[in-house]
């Protein structure tokens, strides 16, 4: 007889819908499953025998073939036990096999039949809501995660007796509680003690910075001597941000989930820090072992790249397309994979290799070590940067700090509403994703800005692109003073922080 | 050995073409080439550099060449004149020539150069005045901003302008000429062509439309460490003035004043703050007896001239800082008294909001640019 389970297999990002078709004949007694599975897979023949057999069923001694189709999909990973046992125990008749069209299972089986988690849950429960099916049967502790997928009944199992009750028509392990948890929690954001901004003491100009890059999602370069507090600053951006939305807490829990790091809900924005040893395939992803790079895991979070100018020149090149178009598309040998990779870009440098340029007489670098040091920050990635702040050694030590986080986050939320509100229908919701229309339509000038702007052209002070950015970034210092127009004062402060490198950078030399 | 047109090249007697070297200057400068590497061994020591140089072929060989002697007094003796390379747009000229500067003939300047560029600017050079702006390699905004605009007041003066080819001062003077199109004079320490670092390139390109580039050695010689002593000592010799614009008080950055001092051409020196390391070495020159410089004028009437009546300038400015409104004055003031950052200029200001303003207002009206940390330098103007 044959019989058809559904469950879902993982390949890097990517969810793929798998079909248990088992068939059992007379024969000698054998257990073989075919379709490019790997080792846990193949190991499930004995979990899958001992299950069946502790749980009071029987296993049939048959010629039993198992296929996981399609064949030409790698099959990894122990979710698909459940499925195996569910396909052979109907495939000898001794379940039900009419509701196994419309269920997804998944699930490692114990040797006892305890069904025990396998990663995944929430990206499998998008995919089985996807692909049509009612519900989707899984171990108990993962069905709060699941749950929050719209259009898929979640049926939470403790055991593979407990999948077959469900597969009959019976109820689920604990599922009325599962109601209840259909939204997000409404505070998902609260009650954690990160590092906070009233920790900063001075360095005011460079914290005024930070809430601006935050309101307004602009990429943000900050560059100082070593002790001057970059790292700091950057380490509490995260914390300024707007929560997770719920659709983004789903989109960020599957990545993390898929990639094997933690199936915990994301609560807070993902804050990734490579070392600036990284390879480009670590930080895009793709090579043989970890499919998911650092871009990805930085999506609807913040990307900080300490030491800027030390990273290697290919892994900075690989960062345009994620920056320039929120989503990472790669081809490796294995096939090609379309992520997400929306992120705030941080980035942090020395203004010289040995990090004391322009603090007195410190600095010991040689010319061509300066020369070599200012042409790979101002590479192409220097393009892509909305806001450059320089810090300097504060002078004043006993300065107060200029804002606490909590406070800092009410402001960021109120210019993100504005933010929205105005850009209703635009198709973006932050200021740094308005394009070249968008910017006409949105940004007025009064006479004394549209003078100072026409002035700073005249002068060399800006490029084409250049002029866009610095009137997305004057946009949000309006957004943040809740000033409906542009005027003089916010084009003034976003033109003294304009990326553009200093005058002997560009004029003299 | 001897080419039939070749000159016998009796001092003061000029060769038929006007832009063709003699053959014993030519193979002067195949010799220093040639012993190029034995020279670096010396160029800290600049006073025994000139007097290496000041020597005859037949000394110079005998005092450098070491194993070699035998062999390069053979190849000396046998050198012929199609041996010189020849590189398209560089001309070679000798002592020998009427429009060899009258400034080089003496002590241990080169008997010959390789020039590039417009060679009117050379042949000018004994003409028209000829002031060498000197400094720091490692300036301060500071000083690379009064080099710029020093070198493009002067330029606009019609004065001819030299400096070095290499990062601070030399390439900001440089840039200033070639802002006003004025005639720019360097010297590359190795030959022409190829001296040139890669990230002078461009600068290298625009001011030559106007102003030429120096070599005593043949195109394509690869440049050494004592080729900058040597360019020291011919921008001193071309040099009525030689300006200090910034440098550490220590003899190698110091060399072109002492240069210009020991050929007895007048020093000249830019003051900076005395607290920065960087304008030590002009106040110990202003402290001995050196002409202080705030300004091109002051260089023109060192030089006997009355400041122009209106140099061409970029300017969308509109006027002087005196036009300004009070607020912009008072910012412009506190940069120029060393409040350059952003984070003093803000701090305890009632609205950080308008001083921000105020500065974006100065860069982009020019009499505030932006240095390299972010740090605000005032400009000049012209």
């Amino acid at each position: 007889m044959l019989a058809r389970a559904h469950t879902f297999t993982i390949d890097g990002l990517q969810v793929r819908p798998v079909a248990v078709e088992v068939d059992i004949r007379p024969g000698l007694p054998a257990f073989s499953i075919i379709g490019l599975a790997d080792a846990p897979v193949r190991e499930a023949r004995e979990r899958v025998r001992a299950a069946i057999l502790n749980s009071g069923y029987e296993f049939p001694a048959r010629r039993i073939t198992a296929n996981l189709a399609p064949a030409d999909v790698p099959k990894a990973g122990p979710g698909l036990d459940l499925a195996l046992a569910c396909a052979i125990l109907a495939a000898s008749g001794q379940t039900s096999s009419e509701r196994l069209a419309s269920h997804a299972l998944l699930g490692e089986l114990a040797l006892d039949g305890e069904l025990r988690p396998s990663h995944g849950a929430l990206a499998v429960a998008m995919a089985a809501a996807q692909a049509g099916l009612a519900r989707l049967v899984l171990a108990r502790s993962q069905a709060r995660r699941a749950a929050l997928v719209q259009g898929i009944e979640v049926a939470p199992a403790a055991s593979l007796k407990s999948a077959l009750r469900i597969l009959a028509g019976g109820v689920a392990d604990g599922a009325p509680a599962l109601a209840a948890n259909r939204q997000m929690p409404p505070d998902a954001a609260r009650g954690r003690a990160g590092p906070d901004l009233g920790e900063v003491k001075g360095q005011h100009h460079a914290v005024q910075a930070l809430i601006l890059a935050a309101a307004g999602a602009h990429n943000l370069l900050l560059s100082g001597p070593p002790g001057t507090g970059k790292t700091m600053l950057a380490n509490r951006l995260a914390s300024i941000l707007p929560p997770l939305s719920a659709q983004e807490a789903i989109e960020v829990t599957r990545i993390y989930a898929l990639a094997g790091l933690g199936e915990r809900l994301a609560r807070k924005r993902p804050f990734r820090a490579p070392h600036h040893s990284i390879s480009m395939a670590g930080l895009v992803g793709g090579s043989q072992r970890s499919w998911v790079g650092e871009v990805v895991l930085a999506h609807q979070g913040v990307l900080f790249l300490d030491e800027l100018s030390e990273f290697a020149r290919p892994a900075l090149e690989a960062l345009r397309q994620p920056l320039e178009e929120g989503r990472l598309a790669i081809v490796r040998a294995r096939g090609a994979a379309v992520y997400p990779a929306r992120f705030m870009l941080v980035a942090a440098t020395n203004p010289c290799p040995c990090g004391y340029a322009g603090d007195g007489d410190r600095c010991d670098c040689g010319e061509s070590e300066l020369a070599r040091h200012r042409r790979r920050l101002s590479g192409p990635l220097l393009d892509r940067i909305d806001l450059l702040v320089h810090l300097h050694r504060e002078h004043d030590l006993h300065a107060g700090a200029l804002t606490t986080t909590r406070r800092a986050r009410e402001r960021v939320l109120l210019a993100r509403e504005r933010q929205a509100a105005r850009l209703a229908g635009e198709g973006v919701l932050v200021n740094a994703a308005m394009d070249a229309a968008a910017l006409r339509r949105h940004v007025s000038l009064d006479e004394r800005g549209d003078d100072l702007l026409r002035r700073a052209g005249a002068q060399g002070m800006l490029s084409a692109r250049g002029q866009h950015r610095v009137l997305r970034v004057a946009r949000t210092i309006a957004d943040l003073e809740a000033s409906p127009r542009v005027r003089a004062a916010h084009l003034g402060a976003a033109l003294a922080m304009r990326p553009e490198v200093g005058l002997h950078g560009s004029r003299a030399a | 050995m001897l080419e039939p047109g070749a000159p016998g090249g009796q001092p003061g007697t000029a060769p038929a073409n006007p832009h063709t070297a003699c053959w014993r200057c030519l193979r002067r400068s195949w010799l220093i080439a040639e012993l190029s590497p034995q020279l670096d061994y010396v160029y800290a020591d600049r006073a025994r550099l000139l007097a290496l140089l000041a020597l005859g072929d037949a000394e110079l060989i005998a005092a450098l060449a070491g194993r070699r002697r035998d062999e390069l007094r053979e190849r000396h003796a046998r050198f012929a004149r199609r041996a010189a390379d020849r590189r398209a747009g560089v001309r070679a000229i000798c002592r020998h020539d009427r429009s060899y500067a009258s400034a080089l003939r003496a002590g241990s300047a080169p008997h010959m150069l390789f020039v590039e560029g417009a060679a009117e600017a050379f042949c000018e050079l004994d003409r028209g005045a000829l002031v060498a702006i000197a400094g720091s390699t490692r300036a301060s905004d500071y000083g690379r901003e009064m080099g710029r605009a020093l070198a493009r007041g002067l330029a606009a003066s019609g004065v001819s302008v030299a400096g070095a080819l290499r990062d601070g001062i030399g390439a900001a003077a440089l840039a200033g000429a070639a802002e006003v199109r004025g005639r720019a004079v360097c010297v590359t320490p190795g030959g022409l062509a190829l001296a040139v670092p890669a990230r002078h390139r461009r600068l290298a390109e625009r001011f030559l439309r106007s102003g030429c580039a120096l070599s005593e050695l043949p195109p394509g010689a690869s440049g050494r460490r004592w080729g900058h002593a040597a360019g020291e000592r011919i921008i001193a010799a071309l040099a009525q003035v030689t300006v200090m614009v910034e440098a550490h008080d220590t003899p190698r950055e110091l060399a072109p004043a002492w240069m210009a001092h020991t050929l007895g051409r007048s020093v000249a020196a830019v003051p900076g703050r005395v607290t920065s390391p960087l304008s030590a070495g002009t106040h110990a020159l202003l402290a001995g007896g050196a002409q202080l410089v705030r300004g091109a004028s002051d260089v023109l009437e060192l030089l006997g001239r009355r400041a122009p009546p209106v140099g061409p300038t970029s300017d969308s400015a509109p006027g002087g800082p005196d036009r300004l409104s009070p607020q912009l004055q008072q910012l412009l003031a506190r940069v120029g008294a060393g409040e350059d950052t952003l984070d003093r200029l803000t701090a305890g200001a009632k609205d950080a909001g308008s001083v921000l303003l105020a500065l974006s207002e100065l860069e982009a009206i020019g009499l505030l640019a932006r240095g390299d940390n972010g740090r605000y330098v005032p400009t000049l103007g012209a």
